[in-house]
């Protein structure tokens, strides 16, 4: 298997749940990872590798909805499916206000936790990518310099050339130069996609 | 000896030094008011011609009155004297003629009734005041007697309201057990204890029929999913058969019980938890150990029961060798069977020791919290005792002692 296969985490307290669950998703050719405590979880590394984490809610010590908010709070971004003996409303609310993907009820049927695990993964996988051109484009913007990212500011707010200069105090030929200078190095293909990816980091920003 | 007596002796010495003092100031007190009454007496008799003796007898008043009766005597003595010798005629003489002895004796007859007089007084008023110091002594004795009384009464009021606060919580604690015990949360704790073992079949026979639906099927893979399914399965009904022998109300056999056959029997049982747990046991039973006489299932699964407890105490543990010490031996003084269960897991807190052996109470997510109290009921059914220490991160002793069977030694 390659460095960045899809990859499951399956932390469960009870040996035979977790060696169960870890064979199941192995015969569907998936990788997995297995721990006996959120602790031990937090303690190992990561391959960087569209994954999810299949998180037994009841645990001693660290619940799976401590480890989740802990998750969290350190900003680790993957989908979870929860597994409960007998899930009650409040808690399993809590948990997809949480950001929880999916809360399954023990026992829990094979088709259902793969297909859920799938669904997981090719969230995390979408997600993936997004982050990664997201910070592609953060790494191009980034790049402009300040008099350009300025002009950037006024052009996404569709000012006119002649405007811009106006309101930068500079001729209108500078303003070209400096756009010309903005659309190469955000590689923008046109003043549409321009600001499109500004929108996208803008929103970025905001979550 | 010597210094407790000096002790005595400075002690005592000051005071009654002082009291001698005291009185033989009184005394020359009681002469200089005699001598001050005749030096008057004198002067005026030389200004006005006239005997002026009965200064001497405000002297006498004076000094049994201010000084006591002692002092008074003597005032009246001396001033007889001085009257005898200044104001009989002759004067300035000792001599007393017959006609004059009626007047001296008058004289000295009225000083000693005034003197008389005085100190009657005196006496009556001194008893008069013992009377009333004697009568606050009492006072102060009976409002002592009278606020112990008191506390004694309050201490017994608090202690009652103790008691009743002990009764209420007593009753509080019942009513919760009553409250636990319903149906519905019995058969909650159950299900759980039921469903862990069940997800861990349906998640490996899952695995193993997925296994065996590939291409080329995977057998290996597939008959571990079916041994973890088939472990599970055995978990399950086990889990069961210790609800129902809990529920269960049959009468215990009284059979004769070899505890140390007992304990051999019950390792066998738990071989495969010792092993996977990775647990080092060691047994010391003593040879020749005496029967008891009992329910041989009922202690198996006291046994059984303080053991599992045991390795899951050490379940958390792994800076050091788990280690599980299973000790009998026969006290001949109480004629009884000790049997002790020791592991160094992570221990019990001195606030968990005083709740273990309640009903419903359990530390662990699972469990339903009745092994403990159901372990002791049975052990003191056979008239035993099942106790427990622990040092918290140390580990912990469980031990249970029960009477010998009379002569059944084996």
């Amino acid at each position: 298997m390659k460095e960045h296969d899809p990859i499951v985490f399956i932390v469960d307290d009870d040996p035979s749940v977790r060696d169960g669950l870890e064979s199941l998703i192995r015969s569907v050719g998936l990788r997995t990872m297995m721990y006996a405590s959120g602790q031990e979880f937090l303690r190992a590394a990561h391959p960087d590798a569209p994954s999810c984490l299949i998180l037994d809610v009841r645990m001693p010590g660290q619940s799976g909805l401590d480890l989740q908010r802990e998750l969290r709070s350190t900003g680790i971004q993957i989908p979870i499916i929860f597994l409960t003996g007998h899930g009650d409303i409040p808690m399993t609310v809590r948990a997809m206000k949480e950001g929880a993907m999916e809360f399954l009820t023990k026992p829990v049927r094979g088709q259902d936790l793969l297909d859920a695990v799938q669904k997981a993964i090719s969230r995390d996988r979408r997600l993936r990518q997004r982050r990664a051109e997201l910070m592609d484009i953060r790494a191009r913007f980034d790049s402009l310099t300040p008099r350009e990212a300025e002009v950037l500011k006024l052009v996404v707010a569709g000012l006119l050339n002649k405007q811009i200069a106006d309101e930068l105090g500079t001729s209108e030929l500078t303003i070209k130069t400096h756009r010309a200078h903005v659309m190469e190095k955000t590689r923008a293909d046109s003043l549409a996609h321009l600001v499109r990816m500004s929108e996208m980091l803008k929103r970025s920003i905001a979550e | 000896m010597a210094p407790v007596l000096l002790d005595v002796f400075i002690a005592r010495n000051p005071a009654k030094e002082q009291t001698r003092t005291r009185a033989l100031l009184r005394f020359v007190a009681a002469i200089a008011l005699v001598a001050l009454a005749l030096w008057l007496s004198l002067a005026l008799q030389v200004r006005f011609d006239n005997p002026f003796w009965f200064f001497l007898a405000i002297a006498v008043i004076c000094s049994t009155w201010i000084f006591g009766k002692g002092p008074g005597w003597l005032a009246v003595g001396l001033s007889s004297i001085a009257a005898l010798y200044f104001f009989v005629p002759p004067y300035r003489n000792w001599n007393v003629r017959l006609r004059d002895f009626p007047f001296f004796l008058t004289f000295v007859l009225c000083q000693v009734i005034t003197n008389w007089l005085v100190s009657w007084r005196i006496d009556t008023e001194e008893k008069l005041r013992r009377a009333r110091d004697e009568l606050e002594v009492r006072v102060e004795e009976r409002t002592a007697e009278l606020k112990s009384a008191n506390d004694a009464l309050l201490h017994r009021m608090a202690e009652q309201r103790r008691a009743e606060e002990a009764l209420q919580a007593t009753r509080a604690e019942l009513a919760h057990v009553g409250r636990v015990t319903t149906v519905g949360e019995l058969t909650a704790s159950i299900a759980h204890e039921v469903n862990q073992p069940l997800a861990a079949v349906v998640a490996n026979a899952d695995a193993c029929v997925a296994w065996l639906g590939l291409q080329t099927p995977n057998l290996d893979e597939a008959r571990s999913a079916a041994k973890r399914a088939v472990e599970g399965a055995t978990r399950a009904s086990g889990v069961i058969a210790r609800i129902r022998s809990l529920i269960r109300k049959t009468p215990p056999q009284q059979a004769p019980v070899q505890l140390n056959q007992v304990i051999e029997e019950t390792m066998a049982i738990i071989a495969g938890q010792v092993l996977r747990n990775q647990v080092n046991v060691s047994l010391e039973l003593a040879p020749g150990l005496p029967q008891v006489l009992g329910d041989r299932i009922q202690l198996q699964q006291v046994i059984l029961n303080l053991m599992i407890n045991a390795i899951e105490a050490m379940a958390a543990v792994s800076d050091r060798q788990r280690q599980l010490l299973i000790r009998s031996k026969f006290d001949g003084n109480q004629r009884a069977v000790w049997i002790s269960i020791e592991d160094n897991g992570i221990g019990v807190s001195a606030e968990t020791m005083v709740r273990i052996f309640e009903p419903f109470f359990t530390t662990r997510t699972q469990g339903i919290g009745l092994g403990l109290p159901i372990s002791r009921s049975i052990i003191e059914a056979h008239g035993g005792r099942l106790w427990a220490e622990s040092a918290e991160g140390h580990g912990s002793v469980f031990q249970f002692t029960l009477p010998g069977a009379d002569g059944a030694a084996l």
